[in-house]
């Protein structure tokens, strides 16, 4: 707790003396360039993976140099107006110059800025009219409805009954067309490498258009202040490939299909304890158990929750262990989490996680 | 030539008569039922150093949270509220309460009147301000402190979501609305009607006029926010649905509500500390100010056009390209009147011959940290780049070198500038180096690289981060800067606390400055001036000294002076208005009658109080 920060204080206070942060105390534009360059990062919004991210990173750009060359400017005027207008040791006390201003320059740093405005803001209001832009109608655009809920994203898939969890699996190279809305408060979806960031508001469903250009995966998180734990509202974008074993197309048939019937005795305990004791009241399982009506409430489909890499939006990582964990008392998890505390028995969460687990 | 003509320190005018209605209080009754704009800006100031440290302090502890990945100080809601009320604190009741102390202090003396022209208003907003402080605070004790931000978007807010936090936080802010908009209308009359003979607007000086400005903006930008908050009170109260969207209410009413006050607030903000330097960068560089009219105008536009950009603060809410063109083509414009200022604070010390106490050492370094802001403010205007920035950490490092190193330098230069002029004493010079250069460097340690934060996609308001986020060296940065900054303010308290006591004499013009307020005794009277000054150009005093450029009439004899006398009715009027605040809380806390029979009272306590106030002879 406390011990740890101070610790950490410590060490870092060694490591900044010795190493690169050292570099941070440098002149202050360079650092800033230094620090936008460091490419390697895991959520780096100038390292773009989606047509959204380039642009404004393409933005980024064009003001950083149009910003570093008028913070050069004012800065070397003041550094030339500080080294050569500073009272000096013998100078009299005589009064400088005591004009009051000048109307040419004036006009010049009136009309120079306004005319540099002028061209960039038609640029800039071709980018806001671009990034709006609707995906052509005849490409293949894959629809997601994105419902923000205290602390975590769901997505249903337009065409099809695939609902998910967030972790938002889309295609490589396809338009993408997110549809936002919130089940509760007002949260944000971000994912900072392929796309920058739109509102999920109650009662209102805003696009969110992007096409994604690099597989992988890729993290983000609410970034609208949603409650106590808003921090740990994550998401993950997975980036099929069009082709091979990983493909979209793969991923798609997967979740299509019913869940999985239990094999082991254990497995067979969690499913009783799935339906008996109160999970299916906000959990749908498609073969097992499906709610009729959805809810502000109501939890995530767990029809392939076994195929998930993370659980509870990123706070863990998806494997018996942490699900028995989670089942047992989600709020040791996460703060105020809206997921009821079903009072399991030890057997009850292991015999309920190691079910959940193998819904691949 | 630098031989000054006339000493101010010499000046001498026969001690006029001041006639009172009723004899002044002494001690603490006197500060309890002054009407004396000086004192009312001295205890605005102390109010609004006070609430500094204490919004700093939360600061800090929420920055020993984020010092390191995984941390668990302390909780998300525990987070949220210290969030909150950090920049609640700081932005009603740091920032603004010492520009207030700034305007009530100075702004008679600038313009050479003996007091404002509502004095009893004046107390009035004082003590609705402390109020409205006292019962935002009060939060902590009852129930914690409000979590929504310090934005407080609905519905989190509303009475689904938000606690018991909130409504100390609706009503809190209310009190405050209704004391800034009694003082704007007092301070916009008083600087249109009460200047000296000869100060056409135009030498009116540069300080004098963003103080002009910013009452214009806050008496047209408090009004809609107010009833924002109203209806929010109507939501959580009676059960209306203003905000709630299940049952026909709008979230979005808020932000547009909110932001049409918020955007203009930034420069209610910023716009006295522009007019600080604009007074003190003359005075070191012992030159007039380079193109005044362009400054002073480039501030109207930059008011004018505030009113035109508030929902720049919402690229990401889906308002349609064409509400997103529009608003980020009117915020691109702010950047040129910025500019305009800018250039004419370097062609100021351009050709000068400058000497650097503390208060030049601020101004001066006001320059280059608020262009730094300022230029990462114009990203933002690029809607396709707010996309990513919008409420990520960039912004928080946007707004913080806007806020703090613009506004809250601006406020630290004006104080060691007129520290002199409020006690008569001069502030430590060596202790003033000590907190510029600890605090300059702090801030940057601090704020500096959350713009990298920004870039790596951190949002603003987590509480905690993963490891694998990699944004741990950034906040370890944060952590210490901070502690750095703690450690500046500390030695500035002290210097203060000090210097009250043990600073050199000052005498009336310490710094051979130019304006009207170096003219009078340090500290002044109560009647301000004991002659009337004729005023022939922007810069009186400094002509005075060097070219006759000013008159002085001295009083004739058996002159006297009404000035206006103490009075308990400010205080008793707004008593009553925070009564009417209390049993709103009452209702929250006790359901049932309460409200009404409290609001009942409170009622019939204001329109008593207020017909006292008006019958009252002054």
């Amino acid at each position: 707790m406390f011990r740890k920060t101070t610790k950490q204080l410590s060490d870092w206070l060694i490591a900044a003396t010795s190493s690169r942060s050292f570099a941070l105390l440098a002149p202050i534009a360079v650092a800033l360039l230094l620090g936008a360059c460091s490419s390697n990062h895991p959520r780096d919004t100038l390292n773009p993976a989606g047509d959204g991210a380039q642009i404004s990173a393409w933005f980024f750009w064009l003001y950083m140099i149009l910003d570093t060359v008028i913070f050069a400017i004012v800065v070397g005027a003041l550094t030339i107006a500080l080294l050569k207008f500073s009272k000096k040791k013998g100078d009299d006390d005589s009064l400088p110059p005591q004009n009051h201003g000048n109307m040419k320059l004036e006009v010049i740093w009136t009309v120079i800025p306004t005319l540099i405005l002028v061209v960039l803001g038609v640029i800039t209001i071709g980018g806001v009219f671009k990034l709006a832009e609707k995906p052509a109608e005849e490409q293949k655009v894959i629809e997601v409805d994105v419902t923000g809920k205290q602390w975590w994203w769901e997505f249903d898939y337009r065409d099809s009954k695939i609902s998910t969890a967030n972790e938002l699996h889309v295609e490589e190279g396809t338009q993408v067309a997110l549809h936002l809305t919130s089940a509760d408060v007002i949260h944000a979806f971000w994912v900072p490498r392929v796309s920058g960031k739109r509102d999920a508001t109650p009662g209102r469903s805003y696009p969110l258009y992007f096409k994604p250009f690099e597989k992988g995966e890729f993290v983000g998180q609410c970034a609208e202040l949603c409650g106590a734990s808003h921090a740990r509202m994550g998401i993950k974008m997975i980036v099929h490939p069009v082709k091979g074993a990983d493909s979209y197309d793969n991923w798609v048939k997967g979740q299509l299909a019913q869940a999985a019937a239990p094999t082991t005795a254990l497995q067979k305990a969690g499913k009783k304890v799935f339906e008996t004791k109160g999970c299916a009241s906000c959990h749908t399982i498609r073969g097992v158990k499906e709610l009729s009506q959805r809810s502000r409430t109501t939890g995530p489909d767990l029809t392939h929750v076994g195929s998930r890499t993370t659980i509870a939006a990123l706070a863990l990582t998806n494997n018996e262990e942490n699900l028995a964990k989670w089942v047992k008392n989600p709020q040791s998890v996460k703060e105020a989490a809206l997921m009821t505390n079903l009072n399991l028995s030890d057997a009850d969460a292991k015999a309920v996680a190691a079910y959940l687990f193998s819904l691949k | 030539m630098s031989a000054k003509l006339h000493d101010i320190e010499a000046l001498q005018a026969p001690e006029p008569h001041m006639h009172y209605e009723r004899p002044g209080k002494t001690g603490l009754m006197d500060w309890l039922t002054t009407v004396d704009h000086k004192k009312v800006g001295v205890v605005y100031w102390a109010a609004g150093a006070f609430f500094l440290l204490v919004g700093g302090l939360e600061a800090l502890l929420f920055r020993i949270q984020l010092a390191v990945p995984d941390n668990d100080f302390m909780g998300g809601e525990t987070f949220n509220g210290l969030v909150t009320m950090h920049a609640t604190t700081m932005v009603f009741l740091a920032i603004m309460p010492m520009t207030a102390g700034f305007a009530n202090f100075l702004v008679p003396l600038l313009i050479g009147a003996r007091d404002v022209a509502f004095p009893r208003l004046n107390a009035w907003s004082l003590w609705t301000f402390l109020g409205g402080a006292l019962v935002i605070n009060a939060s902590f004790l009852f129930g914690g402190p409000p979590a929504a931000g310090w934005t407080g978007y609905a519905p989190l807010t509303g009475p689904e979501f938000g606690g018991t936090g909130i409504d100390f936080w609706w009503s809190g802010l209310a009190l405050l609305s209704a004391s800034s908009m009694a003082a704007s209308i007092n301070f916009i009359v008083t600087i249109l009607n009460m200047r000296a003979p000869g100060m056409t607007l135009l030498r009116v000086p540069v300080l004098g006029w963003m103080m002009l400005v910013i009452q214009f903006l806050l008496a047209l930008s408090f009004p809609p926010v107010t009833v924002g908050l109203i209806l929010l009170g109507f939501d959580r109260m009676f059960g209306t649905t203003f905000y709630n969207v299940s049952m026909g209410g709008d979230p979005q009413l808020w932000q547009h509500l909110f932001w049409l006050f918020g955007h203009p607030e930034v420069y209610v903000l910023i716009l006295p500390a522009m007019g600080i330097v604009s007074e003190i960068l003359p005075v070191f560089a012992r030159r007039p100010l380079f193109g005044q009219t362009a400054v002073i105008f480039s501030g109207i536009f930059i008011g004018f056009v505030g009113f035109g950009v508030w929902a720049h603060h919402m690229f990401t809410a889906g308002m349609g390209p064409v509400a997103d063109a529009a608003f980020a083509a009117t915020t691109a414009i702010i950047a040129i009147p910025t500019g305009v200022k800018i250039f004419n604070w370097l062609g100021t010390l351009w050709g000068g011959k400058m000497t650097y106490p503390t208060p030049m050492l601020f101004a001066i370094a006001f320059i280059p940290i608020f262009t730094l802001g300022g230029l990462s403010g114009l990203m933002h205007a690029a809607a396709p780049l707010d996309l990513q920035q919008h409420d990520s950490y960039f912004v928080v490092a946007h707004f913080h070198y806007v806020l703090v190193g613009g506004a809250l330098l601006g406020l630290f230069a004006g104080t060691y500038f007129y520290f002199p002029k409020v006690t008569g004493r001069m502030m430590s010079d060596g202790l003033g180096k000590a907190h510029f250069w600890l605090f300059l460097i702090g801030m940057n340690i601090t704020f500096f690289p959350q713009h990298m934060l920004g870039n790596e996609g951190m949002p603003r308001r987590i509480y905690t981060y993963p490891a694998d986020a990699q944004w741990d060296l950034y906040n370890m940065l944060g952590t210490i800067g901070v502690i750095i900054m703690t450690v500046a303010m500390l030695i500035f308290v002290y210097n203060v606390i000090v210097s009250v006591k043990k600073g050199a004499i000052a005498g009336r013009d310490p710094w051979d400055a130019a304006t009207l307020e170096w003219l009078t005794e340090s500290p002044p009277k109560v009647q301000n001036f004991d002659f009337t000054p004729i005023v022939l150009s922007e810069r009186p005093v400094w002509d005075h000294k060097y070219t006759e450029g000013m008159e002085i009439i001295a009083p004739e004899k058996g002159e006297s002076f009404h000035m206006p006398s103490y009075s308990w009715k400010p205080m008793i009027s707004s008593g009553f208005v925070l009564m009417l605040i209390i049993g709103i809380l009452l209702n929250t806390f006790m359901p049932g009658n309460w409200l009404w029979i409290v609001a009942a009272l409170a009622a019939v306590g204001v329109v008593g109080s207020v017909w006292a106030w008006v019958s009252e002879p002054v």
